[in-house]
C-alpha cells in the first residue's frame, strides 16, 4: 500500500485519537482540511488552542467555564437550595434546555467503573461536601440533592453510593426516575423526556 | 406466517434464490455444497445473529466485503413482507420493505429456533447452557429482559474487578463493602428480576411439555435456584440481600462473585431420574426436542405465531424413530427446514416435504410444490 507523506500520515494519527474517528474518517478529515483556505485552517487551530487556554474547570460546581466561579454558581437566579449531580457537563447543557430546572449543578466528570479503574477518588465529588454548608454557598441552607446520574449501571453504582455518602447529614436526597429509558445516556434523551424524569424524581 | 424464499449475496458459497414450502422443507446436498450455510442463512435473516459462529463477518464470501439476505414472508393473506438483513465488516442494517428500520422492529418480523450437535450441550452439559436456554426463550416473549441480563452481567463484571482488586492488595473488609454496596444492591434488583421471570417461564414450560413424550418418556423440569436451602424464596430480595452480606467475605477471598442467578440452574428428569447423570443419549435427544417443541409452544401462545424450526443434520443426530415422531409433533404447526446427505432419509420421509437439492451452492433441482 502507498504511504502518505508525513505531515499528512501524522494529522491523521492525531485525528484517529478523537473519540468515534477512525482511520477512513481520519482521511476524509484530513483531505477536508487541505482544501479549505488557508484562513479557515488558520482560525480552526485558533479555536482548538483558545477553548483549551480560556476553558477551565469552575472551582465550586466543576463545570466547564470561562469564568470561575461559572455563570450557574454567580447568577442571582438560581435557586441555591438544590443541587443537581452529573456525570459530564453536556449532561447540564441536557437539563437547561428544559428550563424547568432553576437550582445549581454538581460535575463528577465521570462514574464509578471498577472495570475502567474508575474510583470514587477519580470523580469531582470531595468539592461537593463544601458547598453543603450555609457559610459557603451565601448562607442559604441546601435542602435537596438531585442525583441525575445516567441510567447506566454505571451511574446507578454511582448514585447509590453518593446517596449513602449524603443521606447521614440530613439531606434529601432524589433520583430522577421515571420516562427514562433504561440503559440509555442522557446524552440522547430528549427534553421532554428529560422534563418528564425531573419532575418525576424518587427518593434514594 | 411463513418465509416463502430468500435471495443471498455473497453469504459463504451460496448463490441465487432458494423458495421454500408452508410445511417441511428437505434441503439435501452432499457435503461442502451449502446445506448448513442455507440454514445458517434462514437462520441469520431471521435472528440476526449466526449458530455457527460469533464472528459474523466468516459468512461474507472471500474476497467480498458485505453480505445480504433478504427474504418473503407472508404474515397474513393479505400481508407479505420483504425483509432484508445486510452486513458490511462488522455492521449489520436491516430494512422492511426496503425502508431501514432498527434492529428490535426487524427483529418482529421473524424468528428461528435451531437444533444441532450444540444444542444438547443443554441437556448433557453446563448449567450455563441450561441459562442461555431459558434467557433466550424469555427474551424471545419478552424483549425488554434482554436489558434486565445485560445490567446484571455488566455488574457482575464491576463486581468482580473489585472483589479481584480487594483480593490482591488485600483492602480492609469495610472499605471493600462500601464499593460493593452500590453493585450489590443493583444486583439484588435485577438477580430478583431475572429469578421471577425465569420461575414463571420454567412453569409455562412445564405446562407446554405435559402430555408430550416420545416412547413414554416423560420429561419434567424444574427452576434450581443457588439460594434454595439458605433462606425463603417467596422473599426473594431479602434473601438474596441477606446472602450477599453473609458471603462478602468469601467472595474477597475468592476474587469473584459466588452468589446471585448466574449460579442457579434448570433441573431436568426423564421419568423422575435426572437426565444429565442417568439419561442415555438417545433420552437426552428426546428431551432437548420435547424443550425445543415446549418453548416455541409458549412463544406462540405470546406472539401469535410459531418460529422457524431448523434442525441442521438431522439423521446424524436423530433416528429415524425419534424423527418421525418429531415431524408429527411440528405439522401442522411451524414451518420446519431440515438438512440431510442420506437418500434412506429422502425415501422416508420425502412425501412429507419438499426437497431442495443443492449442488455447489446452488439449486440443483427441486421437488414439486404439492
Ligand atoms: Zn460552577
Amino acid at each position: 500500500m502507498l504511504e502518505y507523506s508525513e505531515p499528512i500520515a501524522k494529522l491523521i494519527d492525531e485525528f484517529k485519537k478523537l473519540p468515534g474517528i477512525g482511520q477512513k474518517n481520519a482521511q476524509r478529515l484530513v483531505f477536508f482540511i487541505l482544501r479549505k483556505s488557508k484562513e479557515d485552517v488558520e482560525s480552526l487551530a485558533k479555536s482548538l488552542l483558545e477553548v483549551k487556554e480560556k476553558i477551565k474547570i469552575c472551582s465550586v460546581c466543576n463545570n466547564l467555564t470561562d469564568i470561575d466561579p461559572c455563570f450557574y454558581c454567580t447568577s442571582p437566579d438560581r435557586d441555591r437550595s438544590v443541587i443537581c449531580i452529573v456525570e459530564e457537563p453536556y449532561n447540564l447543557v441536557a437539563i437547561e434546555k428544559t428550563r424547568s430546572y432553576k437550582g445549581l449543578y454538581h460535575i463528577l466528570h465521570g462514574a464509578l467503573s471498577p472495570i475502567r479503574r474508575i474510583k470514587p477518588d477519580d470523580l469531582k465529588l470531595s468539592n461537593l461536601f463544601p458547598r453543603l454548608k450555609p457559610e459557603n454557598n451565601q448562607m442559604i441552607t441546601v435542602k435537596e440533592i438531585i442525583i441525575a446520574t445516567n441510567p447506566t449501571t454505571e451511574g446507578e453504582a454511582t448514585a447509590h453510593y453518593i446517596a449513602n455518602l449524603i443521606k447521614p447529614l440530613g439531606i434529601r436526597v432524589t433520583r430522577i426516575a421515571t420516562g427514562m429509558p433504561v440503559g440509555s445516556d442522557l446524552e440522547f434523551v430528549d427534553e421532554v423526556t428529560m422534563d418528564k424524569a425531573l419532575a418525576n424524581r424518587h427518593e434514594i | 406466517m411463513h418465509l416463502v424464499s430468500i435471495e443471498v449475496s455473497n453469504f459463504r458459497n451460496l448463490k441465487g434464490v432458494f423458495c421454500f414450502e408452508q410445511g417441511l422443507n428437505i434441503i439435501f446436498g452432499e457435503n461442502g455444497q451449502g446445506k448448513t450455510n442455507c440454514i445458517e442463512a434462514i437462520y441469520f435473516l431471521a435472528t440476526t445473529r449466526s449458530f455457527r459462529t460469533t464472528n459474523l463477518s466468516e459468512m461474507i464470501a472471500f474476497g467480498e466485503n458485505f453480505l445480504s439476505v433478504s427474504g418473503k414472508v407472508v404474515v397474513s393473506k393479505e400481508i407479505q413482507k420483504e425483509i432484508e438483513v445486510r452486513l458490511e465488516g462488522k455492521r449489520k442494517s436491516f430494512l422492511v420493505n426496503g425502508k431501514k428500520v432498527k434492529v428490535n422492529e426487524y427483529l418482529e418480523n421473524l424468528d428461528a429456533v435451531i437444533f444441532n450437535a450444540n444444542e444438547l450441550e443443554i441437556v448433557r452439559g453446563s448449567p450455563e447452557a441450561r441459562r442461555n436456554f431459558l434467557d433466550s426463550g424469555i427474551t424471545a416473549i419478552y424483549p425488554a429482559y434482554l436489558r434486565t441480563l445485560l445490567d446484571y452481567n455488566r455488574c457482575l463484571k464491576q463486581k468482580n474487578a473489585l472483589l479481584e482488586e480487594a483480593q490482591k492488595h488485600d483492602t480492609a473488609f469495610d472499605k471493600v463493602a462500601t464499593m460493593i454496596e452500590p453493585w450489590n444492591e443493583q444486583i439484588v434488583s435485577l438477580a430478583s428480576r431475572i429469578h421471577k421471570l425465569r420461575v414463571r417461564y420454567v412453569e409455562r414450560l412445564s405446562k407446554a411439555l405435559q402430555n408430550q413424550f416420545f416412547n413414554n418418556e416423560f420429561i419434567k423440569i424444574r427452576y434450581v435456584s443457588s439460594l434454595e436451602g439458605k433462606g425463603d424464596l417467596s422473599n426473594y430480595s431479602s434473601t438474596l440481600r441477606e446472602r450477599l452480606s453473609l458471603r462478602l467475605g468469601a467472595e474477597i477471598a475468592a476474587g469473584h462473585s459466588l452468589v446471585g442467578v448466574h449460579r442457579d440452574d434448570l433441573e431436568i428428569t426423564v421419568n423422575d431420574r435426572d437426565l444429565k447423570k442417568f439419561g442415555s443419549s438417545g433420552q437426552q435427544r428426546s428431551a432437548l426436542l420435547l424443550l425445543l417443541i415446549a418453548k416455541i409452544e409458549v412463544y406462540r401462545q405470546q406472539n401469535g405465531y410459531y418460529p422457524l424450526f431448523l434442525i441442521d443434520d438431522i439423521d446424524s443426530e436423530l433416528d429415524y424413530e425419534r424423527i418421525s415422531k418429531l415431524l408429527e409433533l411440528l405439522e401442522g404447526k411451524t414451518q420446519t427446514f431440515v438438512t440431510t446427505s442420506k437418500t434412506s432419509f429422502l425415501d422416508k420421509f420425502a412425501s412429507k416435504g419438499k426437497i431442495i437439492t443443492l449442488k455447489r451452492g446452488e439449486v440443483f433441482s427441486q421437488s414439486l410444490t404439492k
